[in-house]
């Protein structure tokens, strides 16, 4: 011993975190984990089932599809979101006394509760009185989103748009800032056309904030509950019935502890997958921007 | 590689009472290395975006090779620059980088290639062609901003804004060398804009000075040292610069501080500028050494010695310069130490080197 004392004092320091920490995440999961593991009858009644209800809930396919409804729509959100962000930023003036109200106006969507967003959309693209709705079919077109499902799915995709684009934008937009005149007078310089120029100019530059908009809308488009919830409940039949929906639906509205708590560990696991996955990517390039610093 | 012509380029901002810069007239040969010198707000900045398009002047019209290019945009104008700092596509790798110019421009990728690998050489990057911008230092990353700049062979001209401000002190003249270097080989015509005259004088065959929006002087680093036309030419070259005190000519005769200092002739009378560089002057502890032995102006100046500061010794005597007060005005010479701090003492100047100003300008 080199005449330091060790002693666990140190613990009682770390108590109140740790109890924070416990009542907050790990007793409310671990209580998720031990239903999921049991059939409920009652409060007295329960039977220990070992991982029968993940084993059910992997074979559901209202579950399969539910998941891949999912994926396809974050996939599909991402897929708009990211390049129409871009563009929206990339139009937005740079230092000019316009650019601060022009942030604010497109920010505005963002600030919309999303029950609120839900009704919106609702109402605006009911077929018989909404503005969209009504203006689709009075060119002919006919448009019911409550019973077609691709027009529920088109209505969905143009909501979370609206929603959520200008997240993007806003963090194209601070990274496009970052960037220098210079940069842009030496590919003019070089002779680059516009499309070098974001690929050589601004792709760079926008790498990291682009990562953090893909992270983020993918988690939350992952989670999507409220809006599907208000504009469509689900349907029309099951066509706009996502993850949480589904899951909703199998934990309160028909009471199968169990199964919706082997559901959950899943989902859970998913998103966690996901956002590790992420991590190690933004990690790796942020280990890469060190080795730029040099 | 052409040659540039400027004729009376004038540029002014819209909402600005003054020029910022006044009918410019300046011819740079095909493959010279030429200068901009001036400080801060002399209009450099402006000159050079005028040169590569990024500004259109208010009037006036620059020439490539006679051919008037004013209106054209920098893209079409074979124009390359190389910035403060290094400017490069991070995501790319060296020798992507100098292909970059080239592959916009129509070449094959094979070509470009060679041509992108030739220029790496010359630069002595070959072994970094792989790299990426993030395993380069500074001086490197620089070196391949100026290989860019130098991979088109049909560039019409290169500019440089001041290419050696980010790079440590201890390589600046190794990169400077470098691109001296490349600049005779490939006989590129550059411009050089800075406000260092070390970095002017040491890389240009001729210079130009600018001040407050007007080129005052453009000559090669021997003329611009030894005879400037102008005050502030006088004054802005060599370290310290210039020496200028106020003087009278009298029936023919240049005179500091009611004393003659040598012959003006063909002057009007009235009051002028002397002006001198330190090391055309010496002061002696008085009494005076005879005019003879020191080789200068007859009889001498009465001064003060306010400081001495040595920099180095000759044949174990110490030289450096010697601050004195001729009158109310601080003048440096530059010779062996042998005066002490408040001492009177004589000046002298070499008399085949006074040089006479007038409002601002050298009559003689």
């Amino acid at each position: 011993m080199s005449g330091r004392r060790y002693d666990n004092r140190a613990w009682l320091g770390v108590l109140p975190v740790l109890l924070i920490v416990a009542f907050s995440a790990v007793i409310p999961l671990m209580t998720v984990v031990n239903y999921s593991v049991q059939d409920i009858f009652d409060m007295s009644t329960r039977v220990f089932v070992g991982f029968d209800w993940y084993r059910d809930t992997l074979r559901d396919p209202r579950f399969i599809d539910a998941l891949l409804r999912q994926i396809g729509f974050s996939l599909l959100v991402l897929s708009v979101e990211l390049p129409l962000g871009i563009l929206v930023a990339r139009s937005l003036p740079r230092a000019s006394p316009r650019t601060g109200l022009l942030l604010v106006l497109i920010a505005i969507p963002l600030l919309v509760p999303w029950n609120v967003v839900g009704t919106i959309w609702q109402l605006f693209a009911r077929p018989d009185i909404g503005a969209l709705g009504a203006a689709v079919n009075a060119l002919g077109i006919p448009f019911n989103y409550t019973a077609e499902p691709l027009h529920a799915w088109i209505v969905l995709l143009m909501m979370d748009v609206w929603h959520w684009t200008s997240l993007v934008a806003l963090l194209a937009y601070s990274g496009l800032a970052s960037i220098q005149n210079l940069y842009y007078q030496a590919a003019e310089l070089d002779g680059a056309g516009r499309w070098q120029t974001f690929r050589l100019v601004e792709l760079p530059r926008l790498k990291a904030v682009l990562m953090i908009a893909v992270l983020l809308r993918l988690m939350d488009s992952f989670m999507i509950y409220t809006e599907p919830f208000v504009l469509t409940g689900g349907g029309p039949g099951d066509s706009t019935t996502f993850l949480s929906q589904h899951l909703t639906t199998m934990a309160v509205g028909q009471f199968d502890l169990g199964p919706a708590a082997a559901f959950s560990v899943l989902y859970f696991l998913v998103i966690l997958l996901l956002c590790w996955l992420f991590y190690t990517a933004v990690m790796r390039d942020r280990d890469g921007a060190d080795v730029d610093a040099n | 590689m052409a040659e540039i012509t400027l004729e009376g380029l004038r540029f002014r901002y819209p909402d600005n009472p003054m020029d910022t810069l006044e009918a410019l007239d300046l011819r740079i040969a095909s493959g010279e290395a030429h200068a901009l010198l001036g400080g801060s707000g002399a209009g450099k900045t402006t000159l050079l975006n005028l040169l590569s398009g990024l500004q259109t002047p208010t009037s006036g019209c620059i020439r490539f090779d006679g051919r008037d290019v004013t209106a054209l945009a920098p893209r079409q104008r074979k124009v390359a620059q190389v910035f403060q700092f290094p400017v490069l596509y991070e995501s790319l790798s060296v020798a992507a980088m100098l292909a970059v110019p080239l592959r916009n421009h129509g070449w094959s990728r094979r070509d470009a290639a060679r041509r992108a690998a030739e220029i790496a050489a010359r630069l002595d990057l070959a072994p970094l062609l792989n790299a990426r911008s993030g395993d380069l230092s500074l001086y490197q990353k620089q070196l391949v901003a100026i290989g860019r700049a130098l991979v088109r062979p049909d560039i019409s001209l290169v500019l440089l804004d001041e290419p050696l401000t980010a790079v440590a002190p201890a390589i600046k003249w190794q990169l400077r060398r470098v691109l001296k270097t490349a600049q005779a080989e490939l006989g590129a015509t550059m411009i050089y804009v800075t406000h260092d005259q070390t970095e002017a004088l040491t890389f240009a065959e001729r210079i130009s000075v600018l001040h407050a929006g007007r080129v005052l002087q453009t000559a090669d680093p021997e003329t611009l040292y030894e005879a400037p036309s102008h005050e502030q030419v006088a004054h802005f070259i060599g370290s310290p610069g210039m020496n200028l005190v106020p003087g009278e000519i009298t029936a023919g005769r240049l005179w500091l501080a009611g004393h003659p200092l040598g012959g003006a002739p063909g002057l009007t009378d009235g009051a002028c500028t002397i002006g001198f560089r330190p090391e055309w002057a010496r002061v002696s502890a008085a009494p005076a050494v005879s005019p003879a032995a020191a080789g200068t102006s007859i009889g001498g100046v009465p001064v003060t010695v306010d400081a001495v500061r040595v920099l180095g010794t000759r044949l174990q005597q110490p030289e450096g310069l010697v601050g004195i007060r001729v009158g109310t005005t601080h003048v440096y010479t530059r010779q062996p130490i042998d005066v002490a701090p408040g001492c009177p003492g004589m000046l002298h100047v070499r008399p085949e080197r006074l040089l006479v100003f007038r409002d601002g300008a050298r009559v003689a």
